[in-house]
């Protein structure tokens, strides 16, 4: 007993200096508020969210609907204030609150946009809900809105490192795999294409190269969570942080990721390492530097039992996510069945073709879908490996189509009960397209949800 | 990270110090003689085919795209729509039957070397939509009868493309229900007509010079030098992109799929007018170039002489080693080629006749240009490290 209140003193209850946890506070909203500024100006909110007409909704989400043109831009434009406000520490909880809410919401209007880095955003902000960060060098505590604090119970930053670790943990699990380690798939094929990488790329081309970066980037995500909290080898880790994340990010089209993961492993340095930087600012700004003595709290009861249920519930499903593929049968990386949420950034190397066809039953003939009449081509370039997304579509056709009257010439035809079938060929880390599922299954038939899909073909080596 | 790099780095060096070490024994004078490959031999005095090229040479696949393909074919594209504005001049100011015939063999040879560039959408291609205004079709006959009518016309406003072009001479040289005779009459009566005639063929020479002027100045060193990644924006890409949406939609759709009616909802029933050159009666020479033209770029072919091959898309798949099934994907790819064109030959002109009489044997032929569709757009891309969108977005 006593060795557990020992751990639970030391990663719960003890008293630490708020530092750290105002740095991430304020970097975590320039952050979002350069990625939010960006998103705005590269025309991704008329493209993405605006341009289309039809959006992959998450199953069980289909209420989440785009808002009309201006609504969208006063959702971004909200984001964009919250994550100031964020910065500032001004009115923090009911900006933090917003931002959360706002980037899930925007984030599962379409499955399509679904990136790794946005899932841990939203994460991150919702722990950010429950955390006090705005209890110093903010514009709450200079105005007096909340308490000025100095010290906080070491959970609130641990649960933050908590959360990156898993990042990193699950990310080196996945690629705990075949491909992954035995044929360096897909980096032998990504890499051949780096020969003109500054000053390495002759050498990016070797293909042990490939071996050495998938076998060095799977010991980098299984150990670096463990490297960064050990207080000797933690700068050396944060430099295989940098190093890491700036490589992948010249090589990789991956946008704003590197700099979110080394910007939030800031997180991992010392708490006097936080206050420093404060200290530095604090000279410059109309902020009267305080010493973090003048304030005290008192860490008992330092967190209360029901988010202490919340917070393990939180890790446990995060913890159960990444395993659901053990569920499905077939192979994970053809049927994608429990692929998302799971942390498996970069692992495959998959392109494939849909051909959809509408059939009339009642004389055995079809009509040909064009899918650019429907959907974005980073809709239709997503929907063609991933068969949840197939399904939605072929699904969404026959809305389209059922009980329809069309006229072709002299002919009128009413369809009724139309069969919607796709031609799909998916080529897997680039060893020749295959067929990928069933031809002859009348999509509109099959029902969404979380069960085996048994119409995708087996993938067969 | 540094210090493992280092390592490597010596480790290289530690391998062709090795190499060096047994060719100095072996004190011998075959070897690699490529400067390019990586176990280049400069005391080779005897090549013995052992170059090994692990790193794929980019710049150089560029270069010859653009150097033996594009720019001999853009060259010879000028020179045809030029000799096309001549012949247009010589025929308005003194029509006759056999200037006439001599005008529709060089517009003929315009189109066909137009299939030659037509798929190169990209940089100045694209700034000017060349391929939109050069060769839309199904040509708006009314619309160009009401252009000549008036007595005025602005070519090059975007309502006009489909009323101007390639197209439009084939409906003006090859007028329906009219004898050769006749036509040279309307010419002669008709001074709008006339004027229209050179205006269009002038509106050709006006695009071919300027795509001409761009690669022959800045832009093939552009093109060549924007080789460091294959993301979006990279000449590959822009390369791949073109190629593969030129195929899928202006090919395989335009040229027979639309008229064949593979496109018309569930009747299918053929769309004649919707072929190429339907006025000139003949369209099946023009897609068999077409196909073969893609074929000669990808395969990296000399443009004046074919039989020269250097580096292509093809050595591009190979050196990524793609597969498809148990052959190299760029044979699976050039072996379909060969069976669109032999596909191709089967059928004959007028292709608006072809695909109501003969409409079985018209699918069985496009079923063979759609089966390259997915193995450019899925397995050479793929093999190629190149995304297929015409979107910008991140990736993770």
């Amino acid at each position: 007993m006593t060795v557990i209140k020992k751990w639970t003193a030391l990663l719960i209850n003890k008293p630490i200096s708020i530092s750290s946890l105002v740095v991430f506070r304020i970097v975590f909203g320039a952050m979002m508020f350069t990625s939010t500024l960006r998103f705005i100006l590269k025309g991704w909110v008329d493209e993405l969210y605006i341009n289309p007409t039809y959006f992959f909704t998450y199953y069980g989400f289909e209420w989440v609907k785009p808002l009309s043109e201006n609504g969208m831009y006063v959702l971004f434009g909200l984001m964009l204030i919250s994550s100031i406000f964020i910065l500032l520490g001004f009115l923090y909880r009911i900006n933090i609150i917003a931002f959360f809410l706002i980037f899930t919401y925007i984030e599962l209007i379409d499955k399509t946009n679904y990136l790794n880095h946005y899932y841990f955003v939203s994460l991150i902000s919702f722990i950010l809900i429950f955390l006090p960060a705005h209890r110093y060098f903010s514009l709450d505590s200079f105005f007096g809105i909340c308490k000025k604090t100095a010290l906080v119970p070491v959970w609130t930053i641990n649960i933050l490192k908590l959360q990156i670790g898993l990042v990193y943990f699950f990310a080196g699990i996945a690629k705990l795999n075949y491909h992954w380690l035995i044929e360096a798939q897909p980096l032998t094929n990504w890499l051949k294409h780096q020969w003109d990488f500054p000053f390495i790329g002759e050498l990016l081309t070797q293909d042990y190269v490939a071996y050495l970066f998938s076998w060095g980037g799977a010991l980098f995500d299984l150990t670096i969570f463990f490297i960064l909290i050990n207080r000797r080898l933690r700068i050396y880790g944060y430099i295989l942080v940098v190093l890491f994340h700036v490589m992948t990010s010249i090589m990789f089209p991956i946008g704003v990721f590197p700099l979110v993961m080394i910007c939030s492993t800031l997180i991992f340095f010392s708490a006097e390492f936080h206050t420093k930087i404060i200290s530095f600012f604090s000279n410059k700004l109309f902020l009267k530097k305080l010493s973090l003595n003048n304030v005290l709290y008192n860490p008992s009861n330092s967190i209360k039992t029901s988010l202490k249920v919340l917070f393990i519930f939180f890790i446990c499903i995060q913890l159960f996510l990444p395993f659901r593929y053990l569920l499905y049968p077939g192979k994970l990386f053809w049927t994608e069945q429990g692929y998302r949420f799971s942390w498996r950034v970069m692992l495959i190397e998959k392109a494939g073709y849909t051909q959809f066809y509408v059939h009339e039953p009642e004389k055995d003939r079809k009509m040909l879908i064009q899918n650019c009449s429907y959907l974005t081509p980073q809709q239709e370039k997503m929907m063609s490996t991933q068969p949840d997304m197939i399904l939605q579509f072929a699904k969404h056709l026959n809305e389209i189509y059922k009980d329809s009257i069309i006229v072709e010439g002299d002919e009128i035809i009413h369809l009724q009960n139309p069969k919607i079938t796709a031609d799909v060929r998916v080529s897997l880390f680039n060893k020749g397209n295959k067929i990928f599922i069933d031809p002859t299954v009348d999509l509109s038939k099959e029902n969404r949800g979380f069960k085996h899909k048994d119409w995708i073909i087996n993938y067969e080596d | 990270m540094l210090k493992l790099l280092t390592i490597l780095r010596k480790n290289l060096l530690i391998k062709s110090v090795i190499v060096l070490v047994i060719f100095a024994f072996n004190g011998c004078k075959k070897g690699c003689t490529d400067p390019l490959a990586l176990n280049y031999d400069p005391n080779a005095k005897k090549e013995d085919q052992s170059c090994e090229y692990e790193s794929f040479n980019k710049q150089g696949l560029l270069d010859n795209l653009a150097n033996s393909f594009i720019l001999p074919s853009v060259e010879a594209y000028k020179t045809n729509v030029e000799n096309l504005n001549t012949a247009s001049t010589t025929f308005t100011s003194s029509p006759t039957t056999s200037n006439l015939s001599a005008l529709r063999t060089s517009w003929e040879n315009a189109l066909l070397t137009w299939q030659d560039i037509a798929f190169l959408d990209f940089g100045p291609a694209t700034y000017i939509v060349l391929k939109s205004q050069t060769n839309t079709y199904p040509a708006d006959t009314a619309g160009i009868i009401s252009n000549i009518n008036s007595g005025s016309w602005l070519l090059t406003i975007a309502s006009n493309n489909d009323k101007k072009g390639f197209q439009a001479l084939d409906y003006l040289l090859f007028m329906p229900g009219k004898t050769d005779q006749e036509i040279v009459d309307y010419f002669t009566n008709t001074t709008n007509a006339s004027t229209y005639l050179n205006d269009v063929t002038q509106d050709l020479v006006v695009n071919a010079t300027y795509i001409h002027n761009q690669w022959n100045s800045t832009y093939k060193d552009d093109f060549i030098n924007n080789n460091e990644t294959n993301a979006q924006g990279s000449s590959v890409s822009d390369v791949v992109n073109a190629l593969n949406l030129h195929y899928e939609y202006y090919l395989r759709r335009g040229k027979l799929g639309l008229p064949l009616g593979v496109f018309n909802g569930f009747s299918q029933q053929p769309m004649p007018e919707l072929v190429e050159c339907y006025y000139y009666g003949q369209s099946l020479p023009f897609a068999i170039r077409a196909v073969e033209s893609l074929q000669k770029f990808m395969n990296g072919c000399n443009y004046l002489i074919p039989e020269e091959n250097n580096l292509g898309l093809d050595d591009y798949m190979d050196f990524t080693n793609a597969q498809q099934g148990n052959s190299l994907l760029s044979e699976v790819i050039d072996n379909q080629f060969a069976e669109i064109v032999a596909a191709l030959n089967g059928l004959n002109d007028p292709l608006s006749n072809e695909v109501v009489v003969n409409n079985a044997q018209g699918h069985e032929t496009y079923d063979k240009l759609q089966q390259l569709v997915p193995l450019i757009k899925v397995d050479m891309t793929s093999a190629l490290g190149v995304q297929i969108t015409y979107q910008d977005n991140d990736g993770d």
